[in-house]
């Protein structure tokens, strides 16, 4: 039944090259830990990946009771954690998963600096390997606001007044971060629609664009 | 559609896979061989993970409090090297290391398959590279460090407590007239260059609060100690001054200051 329900979709969309492109490509053995233990430090890069999927689904599950506005926000956070079945184990994923994205993405990039393998042909694959940490780091920044507990409130208030000192277009830079002149209600809704919008758009076109190009140019070789 | 069979079996289906023997140079094909076993890896990661999120419950702080600034922020631990960075250049020079720093590393950061043009790969063969990444390493966990410190005395002793709105131990009312008073006292100049980046030229406050009208809530003398201490993390002591003529003609000047 599944055999012929995969047949008759594939007569007519030809799905079949599509995953066994993906399937079929060998993996060398350098990277494969089950040839020699070391190469774990290959892991790294696909441990990253596997806990940002774990963080954008946490994060789904926490935006059905999080509420973007200074009045509820805190109460909400509050209510994910002591009466949401599982809202403590949720929330604590989406808060120690931020932290684990960081060292693993961290740790990724040691591996790929120190193997050197950012060299030719691979240098495109490395300046978008940079810009997903920025916007990794992005993430952090606007998620810290949204709990709207103290910490959350007095770190972002040091990160606009940061951007208040470039010079000349500072005030705008930080008017344009914060939605206003202090922080408040406008920042909320602003970190929370970078957050849960326009960062994961950003980050998944460009992990699409780092999976894409590590295909076509292949893991590099043993050093 | 061709006159072919349509369903006629190319290679590649899936009921038709190739026969996969194990290589003599230990390539294996990703799917499925390889992916079972990353994902023994990543079972066992993600196993970890959990026992840690269900044995350190997160916690909530206290709601926001925008008229609290006596609260002593800290960021996330991966934004504390940065942090720690901004405390070692007090004043305007803050954008240094607030701003044109980290954009100046991330560009190095981003141009490192440019800088780094030599053949080898080996770590040990391009040395600048190495040597490179791990001062940055090191002065990342070492900031890092510095800053977690810094910031346990802090929250141990107290620092400040103190109750008014600005931080200050007393309150200073937001006064209608703007105009500085006393311009030609040496004070006035001092401050310009040392503390006008965070209080402003015309003491209209940024990074620091406002300081209009100062004057009617204290008296040099009690600004004297309130300055030298300092307001740990954004206001070192003394607000940069060393010199203690210098930090007396400024907080003359400020006494003056009795906008209303």
């Amino acid at each position: 039944m599944i055999k012929r329900t995969y047949d008759w979709i594939d007569e007519r969309l030809n799905i079949t090259p599509l995953w066994r492109d993906i399937a079929d490509h060998d993996v060398p053995a350098h990277v494969n830990p089950a040839n020699r233990m070391s190469s774990f430090v290959y892991c790294f890069g696909g441990l990253t990946f596997l806990m940002i999927v774990t963080q954008i689904l946490s994060g789904m599950f926490l935006s059905m009771y999080y509420v973007p506005d200074i009045n509820n926000a805190w109460y909400s956070v509050q209510y994910i954690t002591n009466e949401v079945l599982l809202g403590q184990v949720v929330r604590g994923m989406h808060f120690w998963g931020a932290s684990l994205v960081i060292i693993m993405m961290f740790l990724h990039m040691l591996r790929v600096f120190f193997t050197g393998a950012y060299k030719a042909p691979r240098e495109m694959n490395w300046v978008v390997g940079v810009l997903i940490f920025v916007i990794v780091l992005a993430f952090g920044f606007t998620g810290y606001l949204l709990p709207w507990d103290q910490k959350a409130y007095w770190a972002t208030s040091v990160g606009a007044n940061l951007a208040n000192t470039v010079p000349l277009i500072g005030p705008y830079l930080k008017s344009l971060l914060a939605g206003g002149s202090t922080i408040g209600a406008l920042t909320l809704t602003r970190f929370f629609a970078i957050h849960v919008f326009f960062l994961p758009a950003a980050l998944l076109v460009l992990l699409g664009l780092h999976f894409v190009m590590i295909r076509k140019a292949g893991i590099a070789g043993p050093m | 559609m061709s006159a072919e069979d349509p369903r006629q079996k190319i290679p590649g289906v899936p009921r038709h896979r190739r026969e996969f023997k194990a290589l003599a140079d230990g390539r294996e094909p990703f799917f499925p061989n390889f992916l079972l076993k990353e994902w023994i890896a990543g079972a066992v990661f993600l196993a970890g993970f959990m026992l840690w999120v269900i044995y350190n419950p997160v916690i909530l702080g206290p709601k926001a409090d925008p008229t609290d600034t006596t609260f002593i922020p800290v960021p996330d631990w991966y934004f504390l090297f940065l942090f720690q960075f901004l405390k070692y250049f007090p004043g305007p020079d803050i954008i240094l290391p607030g701003v044109v720093i980290p954009v100046i590393a991330i560009l190095l950061m981003m141009f490192v398959p440019w800088l780094d043009r030599s053949k080898s790969r080996r770590p040990f063969r391009r040395p600048l590279a190495t040597a490179s990444m791990m001062l940055f390493i090191f002065m990342s966990i070492w900031l890092t460090a510095e800053a977690w410190g810094q910031h346990e005395v802090e929250i141990g002793a107290g620092v400040a407590q103190a109750s008014s709105s600005n931080g200050l131990p007393f309150a200073v009312q937001h006064p209608t007239s703007k105009a500085l008073l006393n311009t030609s006292m040496p004070g006035y100049t001092i401050f310009q260059q040392n503390c006008a980046g965070c209080h402003g030229s015309q003491l209209e406050g940024s990074v620091g609060p406002e300081l209009r009208g100062i004057g009617n809530v204290a008296t040099a003398q009690q600004l004297l100690p309130v300055v030298t201490k300092g307001f740990s993390p954004m206001m070192p002591p003394g607000g940069g001054l060393s010199d203690p003529k210098q930090l007396q003609s400024v907080v003359d000047w400020l006494a003056q200051q009795k906008q209303h």
